[in-house]
């Protein structure tokens, strides 16, 4: 995923779109008061448009996801021996060998239970 | 014949291809390449772009996307992509209807108002 730095290419470029937006916009209604003809948009905003879309095509394109290798024994390779060998339906937890220690307590059995009473 | 035969049967060798590592490229080339129209397209819009230079904008915008790809992947491009040219064309004339929906929008919002 993408870093902080790519989330904050992506709002800065965005913001000075909508400035360069905005720029245009009240270009537009200068001439329109001034009553001259519209040719072409001064070269500052254009340029400033330009640059932050570019600016937020790479962010974009940073913060959508990491592209992952497609051939299919490259992600094989990386499984290790400890990861193959880790099978929960075979945990052991208890072991009856624990009873021959010399100071095993035994644990109260069911039938231990209902003489409790 | 037989030395036809086998000339022929020297192809390359087939490669297998991990189905969730190309499913995820994809979603991630489709997601940059639906921002990538959105945001060319108001683009387009602001600047005022009419007829075909609006047109010819998104060309240009779909070509600088596609080596944005190639930068990130690298010079090892094989690893991520299966093709460079279907990269470049896939989703062309999809991604252009939301152009020309944002194009129109933001001129409207611009240039018209």
């Amino acid at each position: 995923m993408g870093t902080s730095f790519d989330k904050i290419l992506v709002l800065v470029g965005f913001i000075s779109l909508f400035h360069s937006a905005y720029s245009a916009a009240q270009h537009r209604s200068y001439l329109r008061i001034t009553s001259q003809e519209f040719t072409t948009l001064p070269l500052d905003i254009v340029v400033q448009a330009v640059v932050s879309l570019f600016t937020v095509m790479w962010g974009v394109l940073n913060i959508a996801g990491n592209l992952r290798e497609i051939p299919a024994a490259n992600e094989l390779n990386t499984i290790r021996w400890e990861t193959q060998r880790n099978l929960p339906s075979f945990y052991i937890f208890n072991h009856r060998g624990k009873a021959l220690a010399f100071n095993y307590v035994p644990v109260a059995g069911k039938a231990d239970l209902e003489n409790l009473e | 014949m037989s030395v036809v035969t086998k000339i022929k049967d020297n192809k390359p060798e087939p490669v297998a291809y991990s189905e969730a590592a190309l499913r995820n490229n994809a979603a991630v080339v489709e997601y940059c390449r639906t921002s990538m129209a959105a945001l060319s397209g108001s683009t387009a819009g602001v600047l005022g772009l009419t007829g075909l230079y609006g047109f010819a904008f998104y060309v240009i915008a779909v070509v600088v996307l596609w080596l944005m790809f190639m930068m990130k992947a690298g010079s090892n491009w094989h690893k991520y992509y299966v093709s460079r040219q279907s990269l470049l064309t896939n989703g062309f004339l999809g991604a252009l209807f939301t152009y020309v929906l944002f194009w129109t929008f933001i001129y409207g919002m611009v240039h018209v108002y």
